[in-house]
């Protein structure tokens, strides 16, 4: 597997899959992705409605989680994989294809998340997804 | 013959006579009803909830509330309440019940928003799939947070896109809930001569300018009320609300009449009871005359804390379930430090000032009774007990996807109750007692509470069993006006409470004492001061917090009749009585003794439950019942 699509592998499946906390007033515990997801939501809602009340600043809240959970799982991803180039290409391919499984079985398998914005307070993969 | 007849009777039909009439008049009937078997002259006290917000209001909605109108008023009167989470088939995960029923109760649905709510709700709607709506529902606790952000945290707030031009479509709405909530009221008056319970339409403006709270509630004296309720949005100030109240309703020539009740100063940042007007100018005699004749009654205390006088005042007592913050949107920061509190946040401090606009503009504009309520957000009312408190359902924290450890904020409480002074249990005979401030507010407890200011009240007034009809002969009631002095001396004030009866394992606690708070003028200043005038202080170490239980000696029952000693026939006053019950277990104590928390084993408390060893939080409480004020004019300032 090429550099880059290591690369991008990990950096996906860490951004859909990895659990970070929120920062502020409510309990989270949640993929970059979702943190994204909300700020686009939030980003319409303001774009379509304007900036009254707190909306701007629940944006800068859920913009700044994904944006620095974005560059945090650049950092990992490349981290990793500069790490990875020291093995073996078919090992390293597959550290990275076994890695990415089980980060995605344990997504969907565990409710790792805690996800107060939805429709249930924890949930898997799957339900952020549903 | 007939004389001798004449002679015989006269004196005994005074005797039968109420002497109530001697001081005010019977109420009017406005509505066709069957007369009450159980009216009673001289007047009973009706305990109940005028702040009740279901299902119809969008921060309720929001939390996961599914209880409508009717649902409340049937809880009110005793049946089950099922209360979310739910199930994803629909059924509610827990049930909730009231150990006694109430007297009567008013759904008090927050207009605004109200068209914005069945629409997001209802998919035969235009505007059901606007993109807020989408959010709305499918990310509720955001959609929860920007939709209440948008209209109350907003010096001029806004309809968003999908109300159409004007709000036309949002309004329009709004007029099913609307008339679901006058129906509801209908449906569970009872309107037969037994008389058991009565209902009042009602909303609730929800003005917010600044994040600074300006709520009224609004009640209607009998069916006949506004075509819309007067929202926030449409009408941002409150000199608006009044004008909407007195065009749309007083002067409509339809036999329409209504209150406003402020509620929660203490979140006012004091843009409640202000003493100016919008536009920055002194309050008018013409204004100040319009407040008094809407606003008789304001809610002291409910979940968002208690809104009688100052913390950290003179007054010890003062320091009860105080919130910490000056603007209600404050609370929305949970980590909020509490900021300095500007003046007149708090109702004694407003019935001072309405004394000093009284010798301004010759017209008290805070001549106000005080009551508690709720302000429950899970269609709840009167769900007040100290042991069984399942949070306000409408801030930070929510039961929508799962029942919280802890039920709410720890600085929020049960609420408390209205206690209306009536003959009867009918919508005149309670609306005529709100009008006339012939009420009372407790934190809880239904205790019962009499007061009467009069003159010549004689001392063993307690030792006969006529103390209420006297106490009308002799003078006023709570609510009333000192009538002018027949001569030299103080004004003697008449009190008598009693416990809480309980009964159906309702906690129930003694009274330590009475207070009577007096404010009045030295010199154009206000001056307040409190005296202890019947009981004693009891030990607060004789409560045992780990059980509940207290050892206190207090009374079933104090009366007394108290002469002011520093009274100035000169300057304007008012008079309150403030009764106490001894020390009893705060609802956080109840909660944490049944988790089986042990603050001594930090490392054994759950983290969610932390707050139970938070020595910064009160365990315990003095259950309490304020009364209406009664007012003293010199002769001379009539």
């Amino acid at each position: 597997m090429v550099t880059r699509t290591t690369r991008w592998l990990l950096f996906c499946v860490f951004v859909l899959t990895v659990p970070l906390p929120m920062l502020g007033p409510w309990e989270v515990l949640a993929p970059t992705a979702r943190y994204l997801l909300l700020a686009v939501v939030t980003a319409a809602v303001m774009a379509v409605e304007g900036a009254a009340g707190p909306v701007p600043l629940i944006l800068a809240l859920f913009a700044g989680h994904a944006l620095v959970y974005l560059l945090l799982a650049w950092l990992v991803t490349r981290l990793c994989t500069r790490l990875l180039t020291r093995l073996p290409t078919r090992a390293s391919t597959g550290v990275v294809l076994a890695a990415c499984a089980a980060l995605l079985a344990l997504s969907i398998v565990l409710e790792l998340y805690i996800t107060p914005f939805g429709s249930l307070p924890r949930s898997n993969l799957l339900g952020l997804l549903s | 013959m007939k004389r001798i007849v004449l002679a015989l009777l006269l004196p005994a039909l005074l005797l039968l006579a109420p002497n109530v009439t001697a001081t005010e008049a019977p109420f009017e009937r406005s509505e066709q009803r069957s007369p009450c078997t159980d009216y009673d002259p001289l007047r009973r006290a009706f305990f109940g909830d005028t702040h009740v917000h279901t299902a119809l209001s969008f921060d309720a909605w929001g939390q996961g509330t599914m209880a409508g109108p009717g649902d409340a008023y049937r809880f009110a009167r005793g049946e089950a309440l099922g209360i979310q989470p739910y199930s994803s088939d629909g059924l509610p995960s827990r049930s909730i019940q009231l150990r006694r029923p109430l007297d009567f109760a008013i759904v008090t649905d927050h207009s605004d928003l109200l068209g914005e709510t069945r629409i997001c709700d209802d998919p035969s709607l235009e505007g059901h799939d606007s993109l807020v709506c989408r959010v709305v529902r499918r990310f509720p606790k955001l959609g929860y947070i920007l939709v209440n952000g948008h209209v109350y945290s907003s010096e001029l707030p806004s309809r968003y896109s999908f109300c159409g031009s004007g709000g036309a479509v949002c309004l329009q709405a709004a007029l099913g809930p609307w008339q679901e909530i006058q129906q509801a009221a209908e449906a569970h008056y009872d309107r037969s001569s037994a008389c058991g319970f009565t209902t009042f339409v009602g909303y609730e403006w929800t003005g917010m300018p600044g994040g600074r709270n300006i709520h009224r509630n609004v009640i209607f004296r009998n069916a006949t009320a506004q075509r819309f309720p007067t929202t926030y949005i449409e009408t941002p100030t409150q000199e608006g609300l009044w004008q909407a109240l007195d065009q749309e309703c007083l002067q409509a020539g339809n036999g329409c009449d209504v209150l406003a009740i402020p509620h929660n100063s203490n979140v006012s940042a004091g843009s409640m009871f202000t003493i100016t007007s919008t536009d920055g100018s002194p309050i008018s005699a013409e204004d100040a005359a319009t407040r008094a004749r809407l606003e008789t009654l304001v809610e002291v205390t409910q979940h968002k804390g208690d809104s009688e006088c100052r913390p950290g005042a003179e007054d010890e007592l003062c320091a009860y379930e105080t919130l910490p913050y000056a603007r209600m949107a404050d609370m929305a920061h949970v980590n909020s430090e509490p900021g300095q509190l500007p003046p007149l946040m708090y109702t004694r401090e407003v019935l001072a000032e309405g004394l000093v606009q009284q010798a301004r503009l010759g017209i008290n504009p805070f001549k106000f009774g005080l009551i508690g309520s709720t302000d429950t957000h899970l269609a709840a009312p009167g769900m007040v007990d100290e042991d069984s408190f399942v949070g306000h359902a409408a801030g930070t924290v929510d039961s929508r996807l799962q029942v919280p450890a802890f039920p709410d904020r720890a600085e929020f409480n049960p609420g408390g109750l209205a206690v209306l002074w009536a003959e009867e249990n009918s919508r005149d005979a309670l609306f005529a007692a709100m009008r006339r401030r012939e009420a009372y507010g407790t934190s809880g407890p239904r205790m019962t509470v009499r007061m009467f200011a009069g003159w010549d009240y004689p001392d063993d007034l307690c030792s006969g069993d006529d103390f209420v009809e006297r106490g009308y002969a002799g003078g006023v009631p709570m609510g009333g006006d000192l009538p002018t002095a027949h001569g030299p001396g103080a004004p003697k004030l008449a009190l008598w409470a009693l416990r809480d009866p309980a009964g159906k394992q309702s906690p129930s606690h003694p009274l330590e004492r009475i207070q009577i708070v007096k404010g009045y003028l030295d010199n154009g200043r206000s001056v307040e001061k409190v005296y202890d005038v019947a009981g004693e202080p009891a030990d607060p170490d004789a409560l045992d917090l780990s059980t509940c239980t207290t050892q206190a000696r207090g009374s079933d029952q104090l009366c007394t009749v108290w002469s002011d000693p520093d009274f100035d026939p000169d300057a304007p006053a008012f008079y309150y009585a403030r009764v106490l019950e001894v020390p009893s277990c705060r609802w956080n104590s109840y909660l944490c003794n049944r988790a089986g928390v042990d603050c001594d084993d930090p490392g054994s408390v759950p983290g969610e439950l932390a707050t139970c060893c938070d020595t910064g939080v009160a365990r315990s409480i003095r259950e309490r019942a304020w009364t209406s004020p009664v007012w003293y004019t010199p002769a001379g300032q009539r």
